[in-house]
């Protein structure tokens, strides 16, 4: 069979189910086509493809002998870096962590292990998942499928670039204040942030751990939501997980009020993102969506706190790299000092040591009850917020990023740039709340455009069904011929 | 001491709990494995890896809490402290910051024979960093993470003792609580209890508080009595030659005798303490809060003032007896039989019985002794059924094996004889052969009765009743 | 305001070059001033969250990881441990 790299996961799953095809088939496919195109769109950090054929060929051996399989059994998928895989190369991005081999598996990684899923590499993303454009890689710029002289978003870049350019159809992405949803956006694929707590974080490189979420990236609702089942749930080893059962979704918005904060179609945001968006509300409105208007006032000052809190966990959630355990140890060992210093600076990036810098000054005495616990206050006005508008609606509609993709270097060298593109996708991370992009269309470069809807905590299944109506009165979303 | 300045400590005890396993994984908390071996990603501070809390290490503390008087916080929260040693994995240790598990308590010591009350600032529970080992040979320094993750309470003082006596009582107390809380291991010298000790002395009858040093690497209490006598005697030096007292961290030389400066004031860390986002707050319910408090056991102090009160025992007997858990257990046990006087009980505990333990180094559940057969040997005594030095022979048995004292009497024949027609017999014939004796007791050296008495017991095999033996010879003499 | 970015340099274990500090102190002036539009909150009381808690766990072992495991990663190791520079404490 032709093009076997191209199905989505559900098709794949379908021909493997008749038998019609192996799972080392469906491998060989994506392999070859990732080797082809991979030096274009620089999407994998480290190729697993040895390991990936045995796993497809386990899967291969589970199904011919009739055992039960889970629907992931014998589909590729792309693990982002920062996700830790056992025996496997593993360095979130950065140079600090250039050759650091886990001796574990992250929870996420032995769930689609268990559920007989092909591995097939870790995706490029920026250092230590501190970034929007993919460009703050210690190793490469992954680069957006629909014109690859501009960024795929981040920091889950590769993980959308290569699930965008038809590499694999699904990959593992992680959010912190929209690392999932922007490049998914940027990339027109779908991609879901679930709730904080759906999916464990146990073995994920921590960048901001009370914004940190795990969650799925693929062509279809349909994809995204099979990848989402089969790593969401409680996990002994992450505190912060909650129960969690999945449950199908549907296909029909009848009835469902959908709301639309006026905050979030200011100034910020181009007008070809926003014409897009509107267009889109009156596709749902047609399919029987009431739609109404709510506030949420605090989001101008999301930003804010997302950027506080995140770099204050960041720079305590790093110090853990300083040349002893694993990882870059520095060129100069003469003292501990000099140890600590030169293992730092060189092996972190410069976006990378202005976080926690900042994160370090937000902490420092004198300055926590003015920055750091004014941001957790803050934070707990915005839930507040939140679950209030919620109540009037069952989902929220919003643009996910403010302008499409842009060209790589544009905005690289100016940081406050560069994060006021996280407006509005901090927020979610801020409430801990679920939010999904949805493509929906393009701009006069033909850049992707997506939408972002957001509901109640674990209300994925309504976020999923909404997304599905959208994505099948639509006629399914534009796949980029690559 | 220079009696014009009052001294002023502060005490922090860092006491290592003895829980199954480490405080955040799942790996042994276990003392002396080989290097690197009690060790997991998580305890490691690998990567992507999360601390999840054993609830042992909760209720320990809160045992703790209640030992010490503390009002129990049962909703509270971690925090991390950040600063960079090799000996933390993480570069941050997760502990408790603004709201310690346990607050507002105090503890009652003995103090010669005085009860002075410390208060306790707080509690609060943390884990132990790893151990780092010096090593020449290597070129550097050897680092072994199977302590990291070890649970730990912190138990921070008022600054409410004056004096190294009253530092050394109460330092004393809080490892004998421990102990009977059985939470902890509490051995010095492998180093699971450790303290910092804040010193700070002033004119006598002031109510300002001087500048406090705080001194590290304290590894005794004998050493912190030394540390705080030769602290104190510093700053009044200091003090009385117009010097002025700097807030600073001074690091104890045990073996020198002396302290050096760690670091000054100016040199303080910035530890930038905020809640961990990897642990979410957590709450003990009330009944398992008042349910710990209900097991918590009386505790020495309040038995040694109960066994000087109730049983007129010394200080020093009371003490001994109610400082080991199960001596005071098997103490009271003794007592409860109701068979015989306390204070027999207690010479027996602390003289034959102590000797036994501490040849064999065991504790007294460790022998086949009960307190059954002690409190009928005791009082066979007391009946004057046997003789002192039967006693010891009765105990030797007993200590072995659970054996009726009174069958141990009928098989090795240890009967005292009580019977006046016998020991007639025998009184005449110590007399008769004895003559000088006989003469210099009446001429006033009464003190050669314990003489006849000896010849009488030894003429008797030992099983003679002494003291009818001595009424006896002495009415006998005074007849002739 | 003035960032003292040495100090804050200090606490994060960075050395940025002297040449670079300025050029530092500007961005994180610039990113200072975007997160400081903070609206007056009351920031009494702590960070405690009632309505959001956690299972503990049971005091249970788990086996330990193989110590070549632990210690593959390290730079430099020497007798079932990992070397550092000497400390002197």
């Amino acid at each position: 069979m032709d093009k076997l790299y191209s199905l989505t996961a559900t098709q794949m799953k379908d021909l493997l189910d008749k038998k019609e095809v192996t799972s080392v088939e469906i491998t060989k496919s994506v392999i070859d086509r990732i080797e082809k195109t991979d030096k274009d769109i620089q999407a994998y950090i480290t190729y697993n493809f040895e390991q990936a054929l045995e796993q497809a060929k386990a899967a291969d051996e589970k199904r011919a002998k009739g055992e039960a399989v889970a629907d992931l059994a014998g589909i590729p998928v792309a693990v982002k870096d920062n996700m830790c895989t056992k025996d496997l190369r593993t360095t979130a991005g950065s140079k600090m962590l250039g050759n650091f081999v886990p001796p574990y598996n992250a929870t996420v990684v032995e769930k689609l292990l268990a559920d007989g899923a092909v591995i097939i590499g870790k995706t490029t993303m920026d250092e230590f998942a501190m970034g929007s454009s993919g460009e703050n890689s210690a190793f490469q710029v992954a680069r957006n499928p629909w014109d690859t002289s501009r960024v795929p978003g981040g920091s889950s870049s590769g993980s959308a670039a290569t699930v965008a350019a038809s590499q694999v159809p699904l990959a593992l992405g992680s959010d912190t204040g929209g690392s999932i949803r922007q490049p998914a956006s940027l990339c027109g694929i779908v991609g879901m942030k679930p709730t904080y707590g759906a999916v464990s974080r146990y073995g994920l490189i921590a960048y901001g751990s009370s914004l940190d979420q795990i969650g799925p990236m693929a062509r279809t609702v349909d994809d995204t939501a099979m990848l989402f089942k089969a790593i969401c749930g409680r996990d002994k080893m992450d505190a912060t997980s909650k129960d969690y059962t999945y449950t199908p979704y549907g296909a029909g918005v009848k009835g469902m009020k959908l709301g639309l904060p006026k905050e979030y179609f200011g100034e910020g945001i181009s007008a070809e993102v926003k014409e897009k968006i509107y267009a889109a509300v009156e596709v749902l409105k047609a399919q029987g969506a009431e739609i109404v208007e709510v506030s949420l006032p605090s989001t101008d000052y999301a930003l804010s706190a997302y950027y506080i809190i995140a770099c204050a966990e960041a720079s305590s959630n790093l110090g853990r790299y300083d040349g002893v355990k694993y990882g870059y140890t520095g060129s100069k060992r003469g003292s501990l000092e000099e140890m600590y210093l030169s293992s730092r600076s060189e092996g972190f990036g410069e976006e990378v040591q202005r976080r926690i810098l900042l994160g370090a000054y937000v902490l420092s005495s004198g300055f926590y009850d003015a920055y750091y616990k004014k941001a957790k206050m803050l934070q707990k006005a915005i839930r507040k917020e939140f679950e209030d508008a919620l109540k009037q609606c069952d989902a929220i509609i919003t643009p996910l990023s403010p302008t499409t993709a842009f060209r790589i270097g544009e905005k690289s060298d100016d940081p406050v740039a560069m994060w006021a593109g996280d407006i509005c996708t901090v927020t979610l991370n801020i409430a801990g709340l679920p939010g999904i992009n949805v493509p929906c269309g393009f701009d006069s470069n033909n850049m992707p455009i997506g939408f972002q809807v957001l509901g109640p905590k674990f209300s994925e299944t309504t976020l999923l069904t909404i997304a599905k109506c959208y994505e099948n009165t639509v006629g399914g979303f534009a796949v980029k011929e690559f | 001491m220079n009696s014009n300045y009052e001294i002023v400590v502060g005490l922090e005890v860092h006491a290592e709990l003895s829980t199954e396993t480490k405080i955040f994984c799942g790996c042994k908390n276990k003392f002396g494995s080989e290097v690197n071996t009690n060790v997991c990603p998580v305890c490691m501070g690998l990567p992507g890896t999360l601390p999840v809390l054993n609830e042992q290490v909760v209720e320990y503390a809160i045992k703790m809490g209640h030992a010490l008087n503390c009002k129990i916080n049962g909703t509270t929260k971690h925090d991390r402290k950040n600063y960079f040693y090799p000996d933390l994995p993480k570069a941050y240790q997760i502990s408790q910051f603004d709201i310690p598990l346990c607050e507002n308590g105090y503890l009652d010591v003995l103090v010669g024979d005085n009860v002075k009350r410390i208060g306790v600032t707080r509690i609060h529970i943390e884990e132990d960093a790893g151990k780092l080992i010096h090593d020449d040979k290597m070129g550097g320094t050897l680092a072994d993470y199977n302590r990291c993750g070890v649970p730990l309470i912190e138990i921070v003082s008022e600054p409410d003792i004056r004096s190294a006596d009253e530092a050394k009582a109460y330092l004393d107390t809080i490892h004998t609580t421990l102990l009977y809380l059985g939470i902890s291991d509490a051995k010095m010298q492998e180093g699971s209890v450790r303290c910092d000790v804040n010193v700070s002395v002033r004119p006598a009858g002031s109510q300002e508080f001087g500048t406090r040093v705080e001194m590290k690497n304290v590894n005794s209490f004998s050493a912190a009595h030394r540390a705080i006598t030769y602290e104190a005697a510093r700053q009044i030096k200091v003090l009385e030659a117009g010097g002025e007292i700097l807030q600073e961290t001074r690091r104890w030389d045990d073996v020198k005798g002396v302290n050096v400066l760690l670091r000054s004031k100016e040199d303080a860390q910035d530890y930038r303490y905020f809640p961990d986002p990897d642990l979410l707050t957590f709450t003990v319910p009330q009944e398992k809060i008042d349910e710990l408090k209900a097991s918590i056991p009386e505790l020495p102090v309040a038995k040694t003032m109960r066994y000087m009160a109730d049983y007129k025992l010394s200080r020093a007997d009371s003490e001994l007896l109610a400082l080991n858990k199960n001596t005071a257990g098997f103490f009271e046990a003794v007592i409860a039989t109701g068979k015989c006087e306390p204070k027999s009980v207690s010479n027996w505990i602390l003289g034959d019985i102590y000797k036994v333990l501490n040849e064999r180094r065991c504790e007294i559940t460790d022998l086949a002794l009960t307190a059954e057969n002690l409190a009928e040997m005791i009082s066979l005594i007391e009946k004057k059924t046997i003789s002192n030095a039967a006693g010891k022979t009765v105990l030797e048995v007993i200590l072995d094996a659970d054996k009726d004292p009174n069958e141990i009497i009928k098989e090795k024949g240890l009967a005292q004889v009580s019977d006046t027609g016998a020991l007639n017999a025998i009184v005449e014939k110590v007399l008769a052969n004895n003559e000088k004796a006989v003469a210099d007791f009446k001429n006033g050296k009464t003190n050669v009765v314990g003489f006849l008495v000896g010849q009488c017991m030894k003429e008797s095999r030992g099983k003679g009743n002494p003291a009818m033996l001595k009424d006896m010879v002495v009415a006998a003499i005074e007849s002739m | 305001m003035e960032i003292d970015i040495k100090r804050l340099a200090k606490l994060g274990k960075l050395s940025i070059p002297e040449d670079k500090i300025e050029e530092f102190r500007k961005k994180m002036e610039d990113i200072i001033q975007m997160v400081e539009n903070l609206p007056d909150l009351d920031t009494e009381g702590s960070l405690v969250d009632p309505e959001n808690t956690m299972e503990l766990r049971k005091d249970e072992v788990q086996p330990s990881s193989p110590r070549d495991e632990m210690l593959k990663n390290a730079p430099y190791t020497a007798a079932g441990c990992i070397l550092i520079p000497k400390v002197v404490d």
